[in-house]
């Protein structure tokens, strides 16, 4: 039965098997890309404009197809079963907007409830904002006069409150202020405690080092390296990252990004 | 999942502030227009009752029923409320007697030509117009706003289907903008009861119906907005291009298409009418007293050589042939002219027919005419008012000439007056009547045409099919553009 459980417990939430996509213009947004995120796991896929970030999270969403290769939530394919897959994944963007004529409460209910929980209360959604660090005074009040912090707060607890197995998150601290990106953070931080399994895109390399368990660093759709938390400590992650940024490092050097992806 | 979107659309609309500036503008609109609208028919019946009193009185007064002269006035109908159609441009009273033909005269506008300019708001113009355009207001950024929201992406991260999102997007814009919009037309509805209109069951299906065209016709325009909102990615655009198909679906196409079928079937002015008749008119004459000039002289040529008793006699003996010859002729002169004008007439009304049908079949291309001409029918209000009226006034007009020349047999009164011209008492003309008036009891009453509910739905019953068959299109595109638009 342990035995059982365990399997259960490394199945991965999120993977993406040889994902493909190049775009009617003849761009390759994504190269075999091959990841995955356990349960209880962050992956934090770093990468410039147009390196493949949100062309990942977009096949995750069904909102485009992969031109090859396959994206599975909770071993559900989510391009053939879109509909089931998405009862597995809950996604905050990098810019939450939501209805601005509505209250947080009210746009916390929606979406909440379109992600198939019906069973809340107020106060489950009360409790839920508090614990985003949503200031009570703010809970009835229309989003049109939130700050992009105070929107993505509310973001945050509609997918803490849908409570599914894995989370995507694109760019989610993008214009949030030092504070409020490390508030976001650690909350991420405590949903991966919980044994959610988290797919972030993000330019942040700091945060990504400080909270990911797993990075890779994709540019022009490739995947050109992948290391876990404790192997990034023997490596110096923002030289790296800033090299393949500006293009220091392409395929002409193989020999270091085999040796981290070794490493 | 459905009813969820719904909700969330129908509280979106309904909490939005353009929401509450559109409603207050509509009710009042509506409202007012009602309100005015049965303020004139009120008036339109108080003065239509006292011109039938005075006309009647006038018969009263005459000296006697020789070529006495009645005026049958246009019955104000409680639909001109809600669809005043051609109500204020056609003629509201004729002449009725047995010298003149029937001719609606003195129309609601060329008596007040100030409201002539910018003509009368009823609710047909409201509904064709305003709540078109509101309609378009409220969904141009129906998909293509959401997509700019962010909410599109959020929402269809969870398991909602493309088709099930367009019912709920469609059927909460829909309740969120009719079902507001019937308390107005409801307080209207209440405001016809309320203030003594006379509407008869069959005006009530009639307005019920109009209704329910109103309905359908926004419905179209929720369509195209959402339509349009999918095949765009940004708003200002989908904004941009739904004004121009509004200015051109609304404003435009009917008069583009009256015009394109002027210009495909021609019709002639009546001054181009009156011209041929006059035309064949003289030419008539002409051969006439050309013929009667080669008669009498061939009827000369009979009589060279004879002497000039001879010829008196021949003359006398002849004389009534000739004369009977010759005014069988002049009375075919009268027969041709009045012929030839009656076929001319005809020939203008059938092609006026063709015009006017090719033009509506053009101008129902868009749905606001056909909008339009449907709730023209329904209220009895439309192209073929003119016509009902002037043949019923015929049919009266028939009935009042056998009226009034039975009163003029039993009187006995010629209508004709003596003048007496004496030195004791000067001139004196006598009318050969007492000081009484002449008894109109029995009187023939001029009755409006009734138009059934029958005739006024099977009338717009292609219009409806027609809304139908666009508010189809509409969706089924619609529902093409959303399965392919891109969620990013």
């Amino acid at each position: 039965m342990d035995t059982m459980n365990e399997t259960i417990k490394q199945a991965p939430l999120l993977e993406a098997r040889n994902l493909t996509k190049v775009y009617e213009d003849g761009v390759k947004a994504l190269d075999n890309l091959d990841l995955q995120v356990l349960p209880g796991e962050i992956y934090a896929m770093l990468g410039g404009n147009g390196a493949g970030k949100t062309t990942t999270i977009n096949i995750f969403l069904d909102f485009i197809q992969p031109t090859s290769g396959q994206a599975f939530i909770n071993g559900i394919n989510a391009n053939e079963e879109p509909l089931e897959a998405k009862t597995n994944i809950a996604f905050v963007s990098e810019n939450v907007q939501l209805y601005p004529n509505f209250t947080a409460i009210q746009n916390v209910d929606f979406f909440v409830r379109l992600g198939g929980r019906h069973n809340y209360s107020r106060s489950d959604y009360e409790t839920a904002l508090n614990r985003v660090g949503l200031q009570s005074q703010a809970f009835d009040k229309k989003l049109k006069d939130f700050s992009k912090g105070m929107r993505q707060k509310c973001g945050i607890a509609i997918a803490i409150l849908k409570d599914s197995p894995a989370i995507l998150l694109d760019e989610p601290t993008s214009g949030l202020d030092p504070k409020a990106g490390k508030e976001f953070i650690r909350l991420i931080g405590e949903l991966r405690d919980e044994g959610k399994g988290i797919l972030m895109s993000t330019h942040d390399i700091f945060r990504a080092k400080e909270i990911a368990n797993h990075v890779g660093i994709l540019n022009n759709g490739i995947l050109v390296a992948q290391k876990t938390q404790a192997e990034l400590k023997g490596v110096n992650l923002e030289t790296l990252y800033v090299e393949y940024m500006a293009g220091y490092m392409d395929e002409a050097e193989p020999s270091l990004v085999n040796n981290l992806s070794e490493a | 999942m459905t009813k969820l979107l719904i909700e969330k659309e129908l509280k979106n609309i309904l909490l939005s502030p353009k929401f509450v500036a559109t409603f207050l503008v509509c009710s009042i609109l509506i409202l007012t227009s009602v309100y005015i609208g049965i303020q004139e028919y009120h008036n339109a019946v108080t003065q239509f009752e006292a011109n039938q009193q005075i006309a009647r009185q006038d018969i009263e007064q005459a000296s006697n029923w020789n070529r006495v002269r009645n005026i049958a006035h246009r019955a104000p109908s409680p639909m001109q409320v809600f669809v005043s159609g051609l109500h204020f441009d056609i003629g509201r009273l004729s002449g009725i007697s047995d010298f003149q033909d029937i001719k609606l005269i003195r129309s609601p506008y060329s008596d007040e030509t100030l409201f002539a300019i910018f003509r009368f708001i009823d609710f047909a113009f409201i509904v064709q117009v305003v709540l078109s355009l509101f309609a378009i207001l409220f969904t141009y950024d129906a998909i293509n706003g959401e997509r700019e929201n962010g909410t599109l992406k959020l929402t269809f991260a969870n398991s909602v289907s493309r088709a099930q999102y367009l019912i709920s997007k469609f059927v909460g814009i829909w309740l969120g903008l009719i079902v507001p919009l019937l308390i107005p037309i409801l307080i209207g509805l209440l405001l016809i009861m309320i203030l003594d209109v006379p509407v008869s069951g069959t005006e009530w299906i009639s307005i019920g119906s109009f209704i329910g065209l109103s309905v359908l016709y926004i419905t179209f325009f929720i369509g195209v907005g959402i339509l349009v909102s999918s095949l765009t990615r940004k708003s200002s655009l989908s904004f941009l291009l739904l004004l121009v198909i509004w200015i051109g679906g609304v404003l435009i196409l009917p008069r583009m298409s009256i015009m394109a079928a002027g210009q495909l079937v021609p019709v002639q002015s009546v001054a181009q009418l009156e011209s041929k008749q006059e035309a064949f008119r003289r030419a008539r004459w002409d051969q006439y007293s050309s013929q009667l000039s080669q008669k009498w002289r061939a009827r000369s040529e009979e009589m060279s050589g004879m002497t000039n008793e001879e010829r008196q006699a021949y003359r006398d003996d002849k004389e009534w042939e000739w004369l009977e010859e010759d005014d069988a002729a002049r009375k075919q002169v009268q027969i041709d002219i009045t012929d030839n004008n009656r076929k001319l007439i005809e020939e203008t009304d059938n092609r006026k027919k063709i015009q006017e049908q090719l033009a509506f079949n053009l101008a129902r291309i868009s749905p606001a005419s056909s909008f339009r001409l449907a709730a023209m029918n329904l209220a009895g209000t439309d192209i073929d008012m003119k016509n009902r009226y002037e043949e019923s006034m015929r049919a009266y007009r028939d009935d009042f000439v056998e009226y009034t020349e039975q009163k003029q047999a039993e009187s006995g009164n010629q209508g004709g007056f003596r003048i007496n011209v004496s030195s004791d008492s000067g001139v004196k003309i006598d009318f050969g009547r007492d000081d009484q008036t002449l008894d109109t009891s029995g009187m023939p009453q001029y009755t409006a045409p009734v138009v059934t509910a029958g005739m006024a739905v099977s009338s717009s019953i292609l219009d409806f099919g027609l809304m139908g068959i666009f508010i189809i299109i509409i969706f089924g595109a619609a529902f093409l553009a959303f399965l392919r638009y891109d969620m990013r």
